[in-house]
């Protein structure tokens, strides 16, 4: 047992990571950002071509972090042009691009994948588990760190003023497209960062973990833990990965069907994110007005 | 108020993981399995889970696994490596089977079988056939053959037929590219020419323009392969456009296809398959019929089969659920060769399936008839 919560715990720092992410673009910001998942595939990506190539893992993460800095660029480049809502619509496509063009390249594997990357802290069995939960951890207490002192400051005060009145910012002489740039950079970074450890956790890495739901996935922590509440996503994130974890469970105790196990798990995503947009918007730990400095 | 509310949810959530006993009973014995039974594989994972539920009533009847019933935990992969992985963990952290069979696509398969590996758990590959499978390591075990064998028999068929040049169309994935890149490979190798390969995105609502791009080539036939209804659409599809009229199809593992595919739709069919011979494929056949009331709904619910079989009597052998004489056992055994319902099955060095009867099959009327 104690293995398999390893394990759920690790996969849910990564997403913490990836709901801190999202939820400095959607939360603080007001950028509806359905391709997150893109600027994650930097991430594994950038580990597996590393491994393709030979390289070592730090050549991989800088690969990661200069691919998904581009892509974050090339995402707040467009939205100089549209308005939230559009382009929205278009970090969705360009994720879809991104994950077709993956699909269909030989030298990202194709539909098969890059697999047989090094296993983070493998050398350490039997305790490697506990190893790269601890580093999973320390990676998700220092992304929350910048999180947190990134929207205390200044610059936080300005993203939120974009957030609520972007002509308002402009007129106070804020430079809207660079907040926009930073913002996507800053957070590019952090999902490239969690796509790093998760494949060298997984060794494996395909276009199959590029699907749009997973973006949904990450959207559901967000809105069930608290949008623009840092410490409210990462409560979000373990929640939400802990109840699908639990789904397997509750079909065995129940003797249900294991088809069931699917349906649960898009309900527990879907239903998670209606449920609490009507009756708790805010989420379980809710915006903290005015606590800003 | 919410913060309460958040510490009780957490640890109901936590509570009842940890209270979470698997629902079997202490007199089973238990064997996990992994299969798409949600996703695009589905179809599949489910004709798994028949192959999977005849072989535990099969077992049990000769009296189950080291003198107790048998019963294999089947977890939903969803197409996906990563809920395969966590399903992974489960069965061998909490529910501690001895074995993991697993899963259908390559892509899942590999990273599945590694994980085993690292934890020194057998494995059971039952349906994925890429290459890349043979490289997993040292506790993983494949029941099919892989790529190279089922497409060079393929390819020589199709050269059998005096078509030289081909073009192929396969469905984009990892299954797909695996098929079309090997019979490519044996084709060429043999003296034939593919003139141009075409890979599909699955679930299209017509697939029209594939078919026109193969068939600008102008090729002596048509080398494709195909999951049940997409086949079904690609068959009338051709039909209508009038290609079938014109070029003989072929369809590599036509058991996938050939049920959901109307008889007016595929006249002069022909393919390749697994097949189903000997006294274990015909009783597999005829217990999958009485059972589900319909034929095969794929080619893979045989191997799932036989995964459980063998791994069942590789246990039986090895008379305890420790690793490394379960190891040795499916070792001992996979060179002795195992009677099952896809024929006698024999491992390599590398623990991959040696050699594998396939068939020719053409269409009469709606059946499919092996010939030679």
């Amino acid at each position: 047992m104690s293995d398999f919560l390893i394990h759920v715990a690790s996969i849910a720092c990564i997403y913490g990571m990836l709901a801190l992410s999202l939820n400095l673009q959607m939360g603080f910001t007001g950028l509806v950002n359905f391709g997150l998942i893109a600027l994650f595939g930097c991430g594994i990506y950038g580990a597996a071509l590393a491994h393709v190539m030979g390289w070592p893992l730090i050549a991989g993460l800088a690969a990661a972090l200069v691919m998904a800095g581009l892509l974050g660029l090339f995402f707040a480049r467009l939205g100089r042009r549209l308005s939230s809502d559009y382009w929205g619509i278009a970090t969705l496509s360009i994720a879809e691009v991104i994950r077709i063009t993956v699909m269909n390249e030989s030298w990202t594997g194709g539909a098969q994948g890059i697999s047989g990357l090094t296993l983070l802290f493998g050398d350490l069995r039997p305790w490697d588990g506990l190893a790269r939960l601890g580093l999973f951890a320390l990676a998700l207490f220092a992304t929350y760190l910048l999180c947190e002192k990134l929207v205390r400051s200044r610059f936080g005060l300005a993203m939120k003023l974009m957030r609520e009145e972007p002509q308002l910012a402009r007129a106070l002489g804020h430079d809207i497209n660079g907040i926009r740039a930073r913002v996507m950079l800053i957070s590019a970074a952090i999902a490239a960062v969690a796509g790093v450890l998760y494949a060298h956790y997984l060794t494996f890495v395909g276009p199959d973990q590029l699907v749009s739901a997973d973006t949904f996935l990450i959207w559901s922590m967000v809105i069930v833990g608290g949008i623009a509440n840092n410490r409210g996503v990462v409560v979000g994130a373990v929640l939400m990965q802990f109840a699908m974890a639990f789904v397997p469970f509750a079909k065995d105790l129940l003797g249900l069907p294991t088809d069931f196990v699917a349906a649960a798990r898009l309900i527990l995503v879907g239903g998670g994110i209606l449920l609490f947009l009507l009756l708790k918007p805010q989420g379980l730990l809710p915006e903290r007005v005015g606590a800003g400095k | 108020m919410d913060n309460k509310l958040l510490s009780l949810a957490g640890v109901l959530a936590l509570g009842a993981l940890f209270h979470a006993v698997p629902a079997v009973a202490a007199d089973e014995f238990t064997l996990g399995a992994i299969i798409p039974l949600s996703g695009a594989s589905a179809t599949t994972g489910e004709d798994q889970r028949r192959g999977i539920e005849l072989a535990v009533k099969d077992v049990n009847a000769k009296g189950g696994v080291l003198g107790k019933p048998l019963k294999v935990i089947i977890e939903d992969s969803g197409g996906k490596p990563q809920t395969a992985i966590d399903a992974a963990k489960k069965l061998v952290s909490v529910d501690k089977v001895p074995l993991v069979i697993g899963e259908y696509s390559s892509g899942i398969t590999i990273p599945l079988g590694q994980y085993l590996v690292q934890e020194g758990i057998p494995h059971i590959n039952p349906a994925s056939t890429s290459g890349l499978v043979r490289k997993i390591g040292a506790t993983s075990h494949s029941m099919v053959g892989l790529d190279n064998v089922s497409t060079e028999f393929a390819a020589r068929d199709v050269l059998g037929h005096g078509w030289k040049n081909v073009t192929i169309l396969a469905m984009n994935n990892a299954f797909g590219q695996g098929v079309a890149e090997e019979f490519r490979k044996h084709f060429e190798a043999k003296g034939g020419k593919v003139l141009s390969t075409v890979m599909y995105t699955l679930g299209q609502p017509s697939y029209r323009r594939e078919l026109q791009q193969i068939e600008a080539a102008k090729p002596d036939a048509y080398v494709f392969t195909a999951y049940g209804t997409e086949g079904a659409l690609i068959m009338q599809e051709a039909f209508e456009l009038g290609l079938q009229q014109e070029k003989p199809f072929y369809s590599i593992l036509i058991t996938m296809m050939n049920k959901d595919t109307p008889a007016e739709f595929k006249k002069g069919l022909i393919g390749m398959d697994v097949g189903y011979l000997g006294a274990g494929g015909e009783s597999y056949r005829k217990d999958y019929e009485a059972a589900y009331k319909e034929g095969f709904l794929s080619a893979y619910g045989g191997y799932a089969h036989d995964a459980v079989e063998f791994a069942a009597a590789a246990i039986n052998k090895a008379g305890s659920t420790d690793h490394a004489a379960v190891l040795k056992a499916i070792d001992e055994l996979g060179k002795q060769g195992f009677d099952g319902a896809t024929g006698e099955i024999k491992l390599d060095a590398d623990r991959q399936r040696t050699s594998q009867p396939y068939l020719k099959f053409k269409v009469e009327g709606a059946k499919l008839v092996p010939y030679e």
